[in-house]
């Protein structure tokens, strides 16, 4: 067996095309399905895994392999702005972007103009994924409310019969406790998720960044964590409520994304421990980032943690509207909370709530900026940072990349995803060169939204090849014409 | 006959900035220069013809997308005083009324060869976004919530020109008011604090939210005690603050009523007792007589707030002077 | 190290003693008579010379300190601005004639500003210009009534004048050669 990994077998190599073969080498292995990681070898022919080989004994400490191989990601959550906002982002180009970042199934939001409320924009939104020949598996959600209005009840029925992966009116809470409770109902008897954006609205008028000590110094309006709190409260209670009054067979689900504070995920320990069918996903940017960084801390939360007070550390000018997101970065303590409650199965997932803007919608007052972050292309990276600083391990992180997102979309048609590494499966797979450091730049996404408080930053990995399906859907430029 | 008193530094002025942004990145030997150049402005201010050529060809535009008769009047007179140009933009008059964006009114006002831009915002931060992209030098003359420098500087100065010995150390000074939304307040917080003085500030709870925590982070050698009892931050005041309590606070459930908070907080005569008998009387302006601040107070012989806005032409000139008089050495501001 | 003086302490005194000569019998006497020292060096020289004055005449013309920053037409060439060092006139400007002091006298532009600064503060009668070393280069059409030294230097060298008031030690004036930036050490 050869001391270094390898990448062998790649002919003439082109994005789109079915991956004929690729032999992998003496590479770190992680199987989330199984919990394994180790040193391998893998074998992609015909765009299925022929052949995996776990090589016996243990590894010395510091020569793990620098090829890592993990399989296929899956985004719970994700914003490609078409139809409406092609400026900030097409289908085609979210999907270049999303499979540079590792990931091979994406779900996308429904807040587009117009949105995702009927089967209609639905089958306009899976044609253009189809159009574009990216390999990577789309999903779509419907909008919980009609026109995400929060007044009615969006089509449900007619979007689950056309294929939707769920319902989120994601962008904005269902601010109506009654419609929320009737939509959690309905859609449980669709057998769909309903994905919540847990938000406040009134804790949080005119809030323009986590509140507390460095909103306090900039003078920016706070985001208080009641603010989500109080909103998870309320929707755990209410599908307490829909839950006993549930027919057989209509048992209703929620997911709660982007969870942000450590009082949301001691919310859900609580839920989940008396059974509620409930998941939850927290973002790489709310594990590794922290509201230092708007007042221009460069820090990563763990390193942040045991010092959180802005003045010291800053090296960034402050304002950077690329760090305005909703909901807003937290301090360090409630990112390593979020870290534990990966740790512990709280959270169920990571999604990467990709939110890319153009130029012109943050080149602007902070408070006058857009939210959100374009990420992902950077979510494994942030990943692979807080791997290596001990916060997270790998096989944990995977997980929450590829079971955890398939366990919370649960019988949504085609789920089951992907089967790992099981060999005669097609192949789902994921390169990443550990060898050295990527730099990212705004050159380097592939995302029209260069909305990035990452850029200029070195992440602790870089994707040389995703297949998705058994095809390339990225390709190393340096790995091209193989 | 003329003496213009020598102002002396022992060691060669400090001023590190291109911008002025923020006072809380300010070295205490940087207040100082400030402090000192300030005096030897107010010598010029002093003659009969208060006019020196100083600033002979520099531009300034100022640019107020808030209203303030006062800050605005005063650069202007400052600019003037040391011979600069200085073109006065008000927003809602301009382009920016049809929607022009911050960044492309910046761009303009360079092209248009302004050196220095004095600005003036609601947003937080804005004249940060400005200082991203303009080549020349940026004053904040006000933003949202965060930074009033000018006025800080302006209220240190007077505070150090009337409280004996000019020094703050140890000296009890009182920020009363409508602490959460204000500029003033978050400013003043970092220069007084820093010159060592004994920093309160008082208020009706909602109007302090945030203020405690930062009272508890500040390093140990910050003295900032934040209480909403008025009775305990008066006792042997050197000096009292009252800060202008707007309307809107009312409407978005901040407090009751006007009466409510003139009753429990307005600075009266009779609660300035309690402080010591020579206390001072600030107000940034402008003044709400008779809400945060009784009319006989704002007019007493202890009040300072007349000369506030003479000493606020000395601390622009100075800062003109400061950032726009010689080449920028080394900038120690964050790059754009 | 390529100083070398040019004046020693003696010199400058003499220099200095000559100069207040001159000027009194210029102005045909010590009635409405003024020196004004430009900050900082031309201060104690101005005073220096109204020493010798009253030495020799019996009388102590009034000596005042400018300071001419704010009249500089070279700020932005300045890496650092400079200290506002004070101005002090004890006199009325209004009839008199001034006589402005400097140590060295180069470009003409310090003495520029310092009529400016004059100006601002009245109308003298007259003003005439004693400078303790004249090194030439001049960029104005400024010439000096009186003259401690003339030297002839490219712009390469500097003048240091040491006046004992402000510099410590004992007065003296060296001419150095500027290191060329880029011609090695």
């Amino acid at each position: 067996m050869p001391r270094r990994s390898a990448v062998g077998g790649l002919d003439d190599p082109r994005a789109g095309e079915r991956c004929q073969r690729l032999e992998l080498e003496r590479a770190w292995l992680v199987d989330p399905w199984t919990g394994r990681e180790g040193v391998g070898s893998l074998l992609v022919e015909d765009g299925r895994i022929a052949d995996l080989r776990w090589a016996g004994g243990r590894v010395a400490p510091g020569t793990r392999p620098e090829l890592l191989v993990l399989p296929g990601l899956t985004d719970l959550h994700a914003h490609f702005r078409e139809p409406g906002d092609e400026d900030a982002e097409t289908i085609a180009t979210g999907l270049a972007a999303a499979a540079h970042g590792g990931f091979t199934r994406v779900c996308l939001m429904p807040n587009t103009t117009p949105p995702v409320d009927g089967p209609g924009v639905l089958r306009q939104v899976l044609a253009a994924a189809a159009a574009s020949g990216s390999p990577v598996r789309v999903d779509v959600y419907g909008t919980t409310s009609a026109g995400r209005g929060g007044l009615g009840l969006s089509a449900m029925g007619e979007l689950a019969d056309a294929g939707a992966a769920g319902f989120s009116d994601d962008g904005s809470p269902v601010a109506d406790a009654a419609l929320f409770r009737n939509a959690l109902a309905y859609a449980g008897a669709l057998d769909r998720v309903v994905v919540e954006h847990a938000q406040d609205p009134l804790l949080t008028a005119g809030a323009e960044m986590h509140e507390g000590l460095v909103a306090t110094i900039l003078g920016l309006r706070g985001w208080p964590r009641a603010g989500e709190e109080a909103a998870v409260a309320r929707a755990l209670a209410i599908l307490d409520e829909v839950c006993r009054a549930a027919p057989t067979g209509a048992r209703p689900r929620l997911h709660l994304t982007h969870l942000s504070t450590a009082g949301s995920l001691d919310l859900i320990r609580r839920a989940k421990s008396t059974g509620l069918p409930v998941t939850c996903d927290v973002t790489p940017h709310h594990l590794a980032l922290h509201d230092g960084w708007v007042a221009g801390d460069r820090r990563w939360a763990w390193d942040a943690a045991a010092a959180p007070w802005a003045g010291s550390a800053v090296e960034a000018a402050p304002y950077d509207t690329a760090t305005r997101v909703n909901p807003p970065l937290r301090t360090p303590a409630d990112a390593a909370a979020l870290a534990a409650g990966l740790r512990d199965g709280t959270v169920d997932a990571i999604a990467t709530d990709h939110a890319p803007h153009t130029a012109v919608a943050k080149a602007v007052e902070y408070g006058e900026a857009a939210n959100g972050i374009s990420g992902i292309e950077t979510g494994l990276g942030l990943l692979l940072a807080a791997v290596d600083a001990g916060v997270l391990d790998l096989p944990t992180a995977t997980r929450a990349l590829t079971v955890g997102p398939e366990r919370v979309l649960g019988s949504a048609p085609g789920a089951g995803g992907p089967a790992g590494f099981e060999i005669g499966a097609p192949a789902d797979v994921v390169l990443v060169d550990r060898s050295e450091g990527w730099m990212v730049s705004a050159e380097g996404l592939l995302s029209k939204g260069k909305n990035s408080p990452l850029l200029g930053r070195e992440l602790g990995g870089r994707v040389l090849l995703t297949v998705a399906g058994g095809r390339f859907a990225y390709l190393d430029p340096g790995l091209d014409a193989g | 006959m003329i003496a213009e008193p020598a102002v002396t530094t022992p060691t060669p002025p400090a001023w590190r900035h291109r911008h002025l942004l923020d006072v809380a990145d300010l070295g205490l030997d940087e207040l100082e220069t400030v402090m000192r150049t300030t005096d030897a402005m107010a010598t010029v201010l002093a003659r009969p013809i208060p006019k020196v050529p100083t600033l002979r060809g520099v531009s300034v535009t100022s640019i107020f997308y808030e209203a303030s008769t006062r800050t605005r009047v005063s650069f202007e007179v400052a600019a003037k005083n040391l011979s600069a140009d200085i073109v006065n933009i008000a927003a809602s008059s301009s382009s920016v009324a049809k929607g022009e964006s911050l960044v492309d009114t910046v761009r303009t006002i360079e092209a248009l060869g302004a050196d220095v831009l004095v600005i003036r915002h609601a947003r937080s931060g804005a004249p940060y976004l400005a200082a991203s992209i303009f080549g020349g030098h940026v004053v904040n003359a006000g933003d949202g919530w965060h930074a009033h420098p000018t006025q800080a500087l302006l209220d240190l100065y007077t505070l150090r020109e009337r409280l004996p010995g000019a020094d703050l150390h140890g000296r009890k000074i009182v920020i009363l008011g409508d602490i959460l939304h204000s500029r003033v307040a978050r400013s003043n917080l970092w220069t007084l604090t820093a010159t060592g003085a004994d920093l309160w500030l008082c208020g009706p709870a909602t109007l302090l939210r945030g203020f405690e925590a930062l009272a508890r982070a500040l390093p140990g050698d910050r003295r900032l005690t934040v209480t909403t009892d008025l009775r305990a931050a008066l006792r042997d005041a050197d000096a009292v603050m009252t800060l202008r309590l707007q309307q809107e606070r009312m409407a978005a459930g901040l407090l009751p009523s006007l009466r409510e908070y003139a009753a429990r907080y307005q600075l009266t005569a009779e609660r300035l007792r309690a402080a010591r008998p020579e206390a001072l009387v600030l107000h940034p302006g402008p003044m709400n007589e008779g809400v945060e601040i009784a009319p006989d107070v704002a007019t007493s012989g202890r009040s300072v707030i007349t000369e506030q806005v003479a000493n606020g032409v000395a601390v622009r000139m100075a800062l003109l002077y400061l950032l726009a008089g010689g080449r920028p050495a080394e900038s120690a501001d964050a790059p754009a | 190290m390529t100083a070398r003086q040019i004046m020693t302490a003696d010199e400058v005194r003499r220099a200095l003693v000559r100069i207040s000569h001159e000027i009194v019998e210029k102005h045909g006497g010590t009635a409405g008579l003024a020196l004004v020292g430009i900050q900082r060096r031309g201060v104690p020289l101005a005073r220096r010379i109204a020493a010798a004055i009253d030495e020799h005449e019996g009388v102590r013309p009034p000596v005042g300190a400018l300071d001419i920053t704010f009249y500089r037409d070279d700020l932005s060439l300045v890496a650092v601005q400079p200290v506002v060092k004070g101005t002090d006139l004890p006199f009325d400007l209004n009839d008199l004639t001034v006589v402005i002091v400097d140590d060295v006298l180069y470009t003409g532009r310090t003495v520029r500003a310092a009529m400016d600064a004059l100006m601002d503060f009245g109308r003298p009668v007259a003003i005439r210009l004693a400078v303790l070393v004249d090194r030439g280069h001049r960029e104005l059409p400024i010439r000096a009534d009186h003259v401690g030294k003339n030297v002839p230097t490219s712009r390469e060298e500097t003048i240091k004048v040491h006046v004992a008031e402000t510099d410590g030690g004992e007065d003296g004036v060296d001419i150095d050669r500027l290191e060329r930036e880029g011609a090695g050490a």
